[in-house]
């Protein structure tokens, strides 16, 4: 029955007529998203969940009105899905987000939501990502100013969000953006100014709790004000680029700490980049030590931060070489990773080229000084003709379970890619990939070899089809397969599929939130307007 | 529950009534200088693509538009936008991928998702067109090989209204 009430959802998202009018002088846009999984029960994952369904639908709606705006969002949760943190009771619907905002030429001011980052987002970072469940924006107010192209400066005050609650803590920050090419007046291909960021936390306490005796007392925390400063320059000229920031974090708790006790923290970024005709390049490197900064020292969850902290590896698109992401060690880790593409191009031909990419990345641990992450791959795409692309990719990866006090796994992965069009709107894209672990000793590296294939045939612009399998070939020996096929009009696309999801963590940036294994039918709308 | 879902329904029904300009916020160009999107309008008509390096339709969608520019370009004058999503992660290898590819775009990086919320982008590929006027005439998501082909349609019917 409430499978059947999301489709009708659906439908009726997929129904209005695209025609577009103003209201007075104002407009409304918005967008609904909805996915809802129908959990089947499955010999090899085992019992579904026992209400067999979770659907998690999004609806945002804005309104504007020259310079003026305000919106809301709204989420329902009806139940939740499984994996997404900190919904026991399943069920929920709430104001995820609502502001009101006037932005006129060189200030603005918006009550409400607040959804911003400084710098590199090393102290602060307020965003939200459906897929992980993620919402960390503060309610408050936000204002900036612009002198000119001289100096930027806003600053927000308010309380963060914690799921679909608040965190006991309140947040205020301040953003200066000094650029020094336009005080100076330098040539205009010359970028080069100075930054800085300052955000508080202040922890609420809950007085004569047992919770802030172990918290401001036995943990060494001696104040509920946290405090962090951030640096930063950024330089660029004819194609060469520079950026850096150092923070300094006063002293906070951090649950991974191994004595419990709280410390300081600090984080260095530094970037270098170039480029010249197809050629760029661009290396980086991060230093993190205690950065794990939650919203509410009280609580726990992905979800429990106000900085953001993603881990600096490649992003892959392709299933094998997703299987095992990095993730951050906040607590110490030192690392970066160095990116270069060149692109070859036909003269005769806009549609014959080379494009050459490699990148290698590791990370170690600060304490140990020991690997705890590397990934060196490379991957040749090569436009043949107007009909046909192939890409090769090679990744050898290298990663521990244990913060790189164990040894580490390792594994080789291919991939070859086809595209191939037949006409205007016929196509077919063919993945297939293997992973090959490391053998010691006769015994595979974690769960051994692994091969993967995916067909996708798409008949533009409306019509996509797809057929996937990931297969364990050494120890699970478990099919990972799904099929399904998309329909999209305008904005409105609709996704079915059916298949067996693997256990594991879906990252985005530095946050991940484990997804337990099932099978099941797999419904997604989106839809804006 | 039925009420919720009621609502959400009617709100879904009445978006025939709604419109959209292109918003009024500032985002980070290719070089690390702030521009206003809405000045981007200048009297003629633009595609304005989001992408990021973890989408293979997104990418898919850049290049192909990219391959037909020359030929689209001696039928109509119209500029291009490519909008990454990439956050802090992922910036620099966009950035770097922007730069190398020669995409004849004018690329925007969109990490703090200002533009992207204002839009109400919740899914990428997400390809607008975009009047003379800085009004939003077209939109699709997803991509497909030769669904490239409707945004070009849409310019030159902008074109023939002219």
């Amino acid at each position: 029955m409430k499978f059947l009430a999301t489709i009708l959802l659906a439908i009726a998202a997929i129904a209005p007529a695209m025609a577009q009018k103003s209201i007075g002088n104002g407009q409304v846009s918005g967008s609904f998203e909805s996915t809802s999984i129908g959990y089947l029960d499955d010999k090899k994952l085992g019992d579904a969940p026992e209400d067999h369904f979770g659907s998690n639908n999004y609806l945002k709606v804005d309104y504007s009105n020259g310079r003026f705006s305000a919106g809301i969002q709204a989420n329902a949760f009806l139940p939740v899905l499984q994996g997404y943190e900190d919904l026991a009771d399943g069920y929920k619907f709430y104001l995820a987000s609502k502001y009101i905002q006037w932005a006129d030429k060189n200030y603005e001011i918006l009550v409400g939501d607040i959804f911003d980052q400084y710098g590199n987002g090393l102290i602060y970072r307020s965003f939200e990502d459906r897929q992980l469940g993620f919402n960390n924006s503060i309610e408050g107010v936000r204002a900036a100013y612009n002198f000119g192209r001289f100096v930027q400066l806003k600053g927000m005050y308010g309380r963060p969000r914690l799921y679909t609650e608040y965190a006991s803590s309140w947040v205020r920050g301040a953003d200066l953006i000094v650029s020094l090419a336009d005080i100076c007046d330098i040539q205009e291909n010359m970028t080069l100014s100075l930054e800085g960021s300052y955000v508080n936390r202040f922890q609420k306490l809950t007085l004569g709790d047992d919770r802030d005796k172990l918290i401001f007392e036995t943990a060494g925390l001696d104040n509920p004000n946290l405090n962090m400063y951030s640096g930063r320059l950024n330089f660029g000229w004819n194609g060469l680029s520079l950026r850096g920031e150092y923070v300094h974090k006063g002293k906070d708790l951090n649950l991974d700490a191994v004595d419990g006790m709280a410390s300081n923290g600090s984080a260095i970024y530094a970037e270098l980049g170039y480029s010249h005709g197809g050629f760029s390049a661009v290396a980086t490197y991060r230093q993190l030590k205690n950065m794990t900064t939650r919203a509410s020292l009280y609580d726990d969850g992905t979800g429990n931060a106000i900085n953001y902290l993603p881990a600096l590896t490649r992003q892959y698109t392709y299933m094998l070489a997703n299987l095992n992401p990095y993730q951050v060690y906040a607590l110490g880790e030192m690392g970066g990773q160095a990116d270069i593409c060149y692109s070859l191009r036909s003269k005769e031909s806009r549609y014959r080229y080379w494009n050459f990419h490699a990148n290698f990345s590791t990370f170690y641990n600060s304490f140990s000084k020991r690997v705890m992450w590397r990934d060196i791959n490379f991957d040749v795409e090569r436009q043949w003709s107007k009909k046909l692309k192939t890409i090769f990719l090679f990744s050898r990866q290298e990663w521990s379970k244990s913060l790189g006090y164990q040894d580490l796994y390792g594994s080789n992965i291919f991939v070859g890619d086809v595209t191939y069009k037949f006409d205007r709107k016929k196509s077919l894209r063919v993945e297939l990939q293997y992973l090959l672990a490391d053998r010691h000793e006769g015994e595979y590296d974690y769960e051994g070899d692994w091969v993967a294939g995916l067909a996708e045939f798409s008949l533009a612009p409306h019509w996509s089809f797809f057929v996937q399998d990931m297969y364990n070939i050494d120890k699970t020996k478990t099919h990972y397969y799904s099929g399904g096929f998309s329909y999209t009009y305008n904005r409105t696309r609709v996704q079915l599929s059916y298949g067996r999801n693997r256990a594991g963590y879906i990252c985005s940036g530095g946050v991940c939130r484990f997804s337990p294994a099932y099978t099941g039918v797999n419904l997604v709308l989106t839809s804006s307007f | 529950m039925k009420k919720i879902l009621s609502l959400l329904c009617l709100l879904m029904g009445a978006t025939s009534l709604f419109a959209q300009q292109l918003p009024d916020v500032k985002i980070e160009d290719i070089e690390g200088k702030i521009v206003a999107v809405r000045d981007l309008v200048k009297g003629k008509p633009m595609i304005i693509s989001y992408w990021s390096i973890a989408c293979k339709p997104c990418i898919q969608e850049l290049n192909a538009i990219n391959d037909a520019l020359e030929d689209w370009r001696k039928e109509a004058d119209f500029t291009v936008v490519a909008v990454s999503t990439d956050d802090a992660r992922l910036k620099a290898a966009a950035k770097n991928m922007a730069t190398s590819r020669g995409w004849e775009f004018t690329c925007l990086f969109d990490d703090k998702q200002t533009l992207r919320r204002a839009m109400n982008v919740t899914l990428t590929p997400q390809a607008f067109v975009v009047d003379a006027e800085g009004n939003v005439i077209y939109s699709h998501s997803g991509y497909t090989p030769g669904s490239e082909e409707e945004l070009f349609e849409k310019i030159l019917e902008l074109k023939k209204k002219k």
